[in-house]
């Protein structure tokens, strides 16, 4: 999905905090998101970065790895993982990398500091058991194997989290006390293309489309620890990719993004882009995929979304906290509960990206799932 | 009451320079610091910067920020440049908001533009900066372009002298490429946080050490405890002299008075209420005072904070303290002073007044016998009191506050040895020369018959001069021990060292082909070359010279412990030699062993030997270079010493060098005669502030003996009316006055001389070698005794001008008239 706004936040050059854990009062934010947003939008020009205009044959594993002539990417790792004793989790691990020049700096008697590439990741457990959403972040420049991404074979990182390729997937690690994740993901479908293969336009700006596939799932297996304890795991996780160097336009404040696997193996990916005046973007859209690796686009005509609830934010703003997704074309109903309230990130900006139960109906029989859904642009300015 | 005010003010302005630059350092290092608990540090060359990325690597959870920080100037002021990486360092420093117009351009600028800083509003205002504007930085004699980029919006004191700018920007200005000054780590203070500095301690690589911030800057603060304790004891001085003022001017308000009180007694007022309601007078006297002391205090202080801010940074660490920081706690204590002293000064002529039977109080005699008597009854005290200051001192063995209480009860004794003195002499000479003139006679005579109001004024302005000539002779003897050490050390024509702030920072280097051109040169000879910086140890961050001698540099070096034959070579063989106040404040002696932590780890080095250096008191660990080289892999040269052929003219060969190293560097190139001079001038300016102090002290004792006169001769107006009348013309009433008061002066400076010579003697033998740990050679200056001695004359026949002009111009018959 659309997550530059995440990288905007790791931009908050000196003013925000790396951690979640720490109340954020007021004065240390920088500026409201708002701003910051439109700095990155209206104020940094993408020239001299590669564009996504025209549909994209991904090659593989190449465009698993990274794309440093575009300006912005990343690898967004969420899943479900479940213990041996019936305990549940979900789990979010992300990269972020942002070039802010498409030059590389000057080598000459340089400092090994000099980088022009940043690297932000996100890392949040939600303890469905303890009923505790935990979340981190970690940023760092592309200097001195801070961080980096590097292929083939694929290896990305920021400091001690990183996705690293298996000889039959990829390995997650991930670490911020008292969690820790080490998982070993199998794609158990191919990589699905969103939009126009694989070209996902945000708006009618040519170069506000980026390069975006799926695959909406993985087999997991692997262990969590939690305050030092091993907890065997498995379950299953959803990777999204997408890069780029646009973003969006003015009048768009945000998204709402749905990932859903349903038990008979098929998959939904629907991002609805939130206009300023409350209504939503024409050019939202999504994919359909079956367990075979069909899939089959959505235009935004063809997904009705209804918020059934609302979350308020302790530290301030309202998310909508139940969904019902109407697909009449594939008699597709279903109804997305989150498995805990409170799943938002403090990071600057903040968002809300949690896991979801999933119940509803396809073709009149019941089907169940699991989700994860990403909300942006509610939390208020500061 | 003006002396009381003097004193306090004295006071208020020592405690608030004092606090102000302590205040000020403290800030600038808490914004430094930020939340970092701990550092990782290591020696001169500081940690490798792969440490870091190792560190965070492995695990990340614990906060860790890397920084690069050194001391850059900009339009001739020093600034502390300090080198983060935004991505690390929010958890740390938070400086407030520090861009409206976007982060992230903010951000793209900092990463991808050179020389991009960033300050505070109140930093920038005072370089005549805006955003946008560009500014030249020096680092060590290099110039660079920096661009100011944005403002940190946070006004907190201590950010003033701050410029922050990306990591690999200062590593490149400061020529530290892949080493960081320090890795900041914000540990938890629960049981965890224990955990995981213990963990952090197990695994660091050898060389690096982790050490608590907070106990780092209280390292560094403790550098100029010394400095601040002489300060301190310098103004309770002035309160002394000023409390003997105010017992000076309460008695004699009560002995003006003392009818007035007899009649009050004799009305059936209790003692109890007498003394309740003279010392209710003094309570109102001391708050009074004391007000107008602290503000003439706080007006003092600024001036004052300048000199302090100076001797700090010349000496010790590089701070600015542009304000003074008021602290109601520090002003609140010198208004109790005042009061106190006023109370305690007014307790015993209250007594006195109190205790007297009615009709006794109305006879004046009782009270001059009663003063008599206590004269000679203080003698014993004034006894006791000596050897109580010899027992303070030999008793014991390092204490500075001893040395200082000793030196206080010296001045008490004295004090209180004046009046039976005064009573003495003044008897004596009456007879003297009482045959002669009858002026005298008549003066002296009443000098020796009215001790009680003349003998606390003779008190005051004794102990004021003893306290001057204490303190010219230590200067003078220290003066010359400096410029005596300077002549032998500074053996070299020439020597050459990088500008910049700070005493031992690691970027005060010599570029190495700067230093190649400069040895090769046809007119240098021979070369000596010094890199200082400062290590780590277990007894605290050291500072530690690595010498590369030259031929004749060994021979400047004067021994104080170890025998030239056998010191050298073991220098030669990777052996130190402690300066004398470093082997003093540690209590290391010749062949002992002194642990250093090395670039690979802590190592233990025999002591070879102890010298003589006045440069540091917080002394100094020499090795040789290439053993330094060795164990540090540091190959930097802070300093050169150039030795020139015979005939050779220094100043012609700098213009020579400067030509040849046009454009390289700027350095600092001094002659042997130059360097001795601002050495010396560094030393005038440390004093300065001692100086001020005792001017200020005379000028508070000066104006005693002033009020003690006028209100003597208000009280003889009468007597000397009766005189006139006899037939003495009004010069002989002014000459008689001025007799007096030369007499006064006279008898306090037979206290003062030998009082301040021992004086100097303990600020010489205790004071100096307690508070720095050198020895000094005592050198008796005739001349600063005679300017002092001079003064005090001039303060006293000064005084007296005015009460002799007027008792000269009264009215005989007003006063006459009175009877």
């Amino acid at each position: 999905m659309l997550r530059q706004a995440c990288v905007l936040g790791c931009v908050a050059l000196l003013g925000c905090n790396g951690e979640t854990d720490t109340t954020q009062s007021g004065e240390d934010a920088v500026s409201s998101p708002d701003t910051r947003l439109e700095a990155l939008l209206g104020g940094v020009e993408p020239s001299g970065f590669a564009l996504a205009l025209a549909p994209r044959a991904f090659e593989f594993p190449r465009d698993h790895g990274p794309h440093p002539e575009f300006r912005h990417e990343w690898w967004y790792f969420t899943g479900h993982l479940d213990g041996a004793d019936g305990e549940r989790f979900g789990f979010e691990l992300t990269f972020f990398r942002y070039a802010l020049a498409p030059s590389s700096p000057a080598e000459t008697g340089a400092s090994r500091w000099r980088s022009h590439q940043i690297y932000v990741a996100h890392f949040a457990i939600t303890d469905v058991a303890r009923r505790i959403f935990h979340s981190a972040e970690r940023r760092a420049r592309d200097a001195l194997e801070l961080a980096g991404a590097r292929s083939p074979p694929l290896r990305v990182w920021v400091q001690d989290w990183s996705v690293v390729s298996e000889p039959s997937g990829w390995r997650l690690s991930a670490a911020d006390s008292p969690y820790s994740l080490s998982l070993v993901l199998e794609p158990a479908v191919p990589p699905i293309p969103n939009g126009e293969q694989g070209l996902s336009r945000k708006s009618k700006e040519p170069g506000a489309a980026s390069f975006y596939y799926s695959i909406p799932r993985l087999t997991v297996r692997g262990e969590l620890r939690r305050d030092g304890r091993r907890l065997a795991v498995t379950g299953a996780a959803w990777l999204d990719r997408e890069w780029g160097s646009g973003a969006l336009a003015e009048d768009q404040e945000g998204w709402d993004w749905f990932a859903v696997q349903l038990d008979d193996g098929s998959a939904l990916m629907f991002y609805s882009l939130r206009k300023r005046d409350g209504t939503r973007d024409p050019f939202s859209a999504g994919t359909w995929s079956e367990a075979d690796g069909s899939a089959r686009q959505l235009p935004g005509t063809e997904v009705e979304i209804d918020v059934l609830d609302h979350w308020q934010s302790p530290r301030g703003g309202s998310y909508p906290a139940r969904w019902r997704l109407r697909l009449a074309a594939l008699g597709v109903n279903l109804e997305l509960q989150p498995v805990l309230a409170d799943q938002e990130l403090d990071t600057t900006p903040r968002y809300w990206e949690g896991a979801v139960d999933v119940r509803g109906q396809r073709a009149g029989a019941e089907v169940t799932g699991r989700g994860y859904v990403e909300l942006t642009g509610y939390a208020p300015a500061h | 009451m003006l002396g009381l005010a003097l004193g306090v003010a004295t006071i208020s302005s020592i405690a608030l320079a004092t606090a102000s630059a302590r205040r000020g350092f403290e800030l600038s290092l808490d914004a430094i610091n930020g939340a970092a608990t701990h550092q990782l540090v290591a020696g001169p060359r500081g940690v490798p910067e792969t440490l870091f990325a190792e560190i965070v690597a492995d695990r990340a959870d614990a906060g860790l920020a890397p920084i690069v920080e050194g001391y850059v100037v900009a339009a001739g002021q020093s600034l502390r440049l300090l080198g983060i990486d935004p991505l690390a360092d929010p958890g740390f420093r938070r400086f407030g908001a520090v861009e409206r117009d976007g982060g992230l351009k903010l951000l793209r600028r900092w990463l991808t533009e050179p020389g991009t800083v960033m300050m505070s509003r109140r930093a920038a205002d005072a370089l005549g900066l805006d955003v946008g504007k560009s500014l030249k930085l020096q680092v060590a004699g290099r110039q660079y372009g920096a661009v100011l980029v944005g403002l940190i919006e946070d006004e907190r004191a201590g950010l003033e002298t701050l410029v922050i700018t990306d990591i690999a920007q200062a590593q490149e200005w400061l020529g530290v490429i892949g080493r960081l000054s320090r890795i900041d780590v914000k540990l938890a203070g629960d049981e965890a946080g224990r955990r995981q500095l213990a963990n952090w301690r197990a695994r660091l690589p050898p060389g690096v050490s982790i050490v608590e911030s907070q106990r780092r800057s209280s390292d560094v603060a403790a550098l100029t405890s010394a400095f601040m304790t002489n300060l301190r004891a310098m103004s309770l001085l002035a309160l002394l002299v000023g409390s003997f003022l105010i017992y000076n001017s309460m008695s004699f308000a009560l002995i003006q008075r003392r009818a007035t009180l007899g009649i009050l007694r004799a009305l059936g007022v209790t003692r109890g209420e007498v003394l309740g309601m003279v010392l209710v007078e003094a309570a109102i006297l001391g708050v009074i005072g004391s007000a107008l002391g602290v503000m003439a205090g706080l007006w003092l202080g600024r001036q004052m904070l300048a000199a302090v801010t100076r001797t700090i940074n010349d000496l010790y660490y590089v701070t600015s303290v542009n304000e003074i920081s008021i602290e109601p706690g520090t002003l609140l204590v010198a208004v109790a002073t005042g009061i106190g002293a006023a109370l305690f000064a007014a307790l015993v002529p209250s007594f006195e007044a109190a205790r007297t039977l009615p009709q006794l109080a109305l006879r004046r005699s009782t009270l001059e016998r009663r003063a008599a008597r206590g004269a000679t009854g203080l003698l014993g005290v004034s006894v006791s009191m000596i050897a109580a200051a010899g027992l303070a001192i030999g008793l014991s063995n390092r204490s500075l506050v001893a040395g200082f209480a000793a030196l206080l009860l010296l001045m008490l004794s004295a004090a209180l040895f004046t009046p039976a003195l005064l009573r003495a002499l003044a008897t004596l000479a009456a007879q003297i020369v009482g045959g002669r003139s009858i002026t005298a006679r008549l003066a002296l005579g009443d000098v020796a018959a009215s001790i009680s109001r003349t003998g606390v004024a003779v008190a005051a302005l004794g102990v004021a001069v003893a306290a001057a000539i204490g303190v010219a002779v230590m200067v003078a003897s220290f003066r010359q021990s400096v410029s005596d050490w300077l002549g032998r050390t500074l053996r070299a024509d020439i020597y050459v060292m990088a500008p910049g702030p700070g005493f031992s920072r690691p970027e005060r280097a010599i570029d190495a082909d700067v230093v190649r051109a400069l040895v090769a040169s046809e007119f240098v000879v021979e070369h000596s070359a010094t890199r200082r910086v400062s290590v780590e140890s277990p007894l605290g961050p050291v500072m530690l010279d690595a010498l590369q001698p030259a031929s004749r540099s060994l021979s400047g070096i004067t021994l104080l412990d170890g025998a030239t034959d056998q010191v050298w070579p073991a220098f030669n063989r990777g052996d130190v030699l402690l300066s004398e106040p470093f082997a003093y404040r540690h209590s290391l002696r010749v062949s002992d062993l002194i642990e250093l932590v090395t670039a690979s780890g802590p190592r233990r080095f025999r002591v070879a030997g102890i010298y003589r250096d006045y440069g540091n008191d917080r002394g100094t660990v020499l090795m040789s270079r290439s053993h330094y080289r060795d164990a540090w892999g540091d190959d930097a040269i802070t300093s050169l010493g150039l030795y020139l052929a015979a005939e050779s003219d220094s100043s012609a060969v700098i213009a020579a060098l400067r030509a040849k190293t046009q454009g390289q560097q700027a350095l600092l190139m001094h002659s042997n005669r130059e360097i001795r001079g601002l050495s010396m001038r560094i030393f005038e300016r440390t004093f300065a502030i001692t100086r001020i102090l005792y001017w200020l002290a005379l000028t508070v004792a000066g104006i005693g003996l002033l009020s003690a006169l006028l209100a003597y001769e208000l009280e003889r107006a009468r007597e000397l009316a009766v005189l006139r009348a006899l037939g003495v013309t009004p010069t002989g009433i002014a000459g008689l006055i001025e007799v007096q008061t030369l007499f006064l002066g006279l008898v306090a400076a037979t206290i003062a001389v030998p009082t301040g010579l021992v004086a100097a003697l303990v600020l010489i033998e205790v004071i100096n070698r307690r508070a720095f740990g050198w020895r000094i050679d005592l050198f008796w200056s005739g001349q600063e005794i005679a300017t002092t001695l001079a003064v005090a004359l001039a303060a006293a026949l000064l005084a007296g001008v005015y009460p002799a002009w007027r008792s000269s111009r009264a009215v005989i018959a007003d006063h006459i008239r009175e009877e």
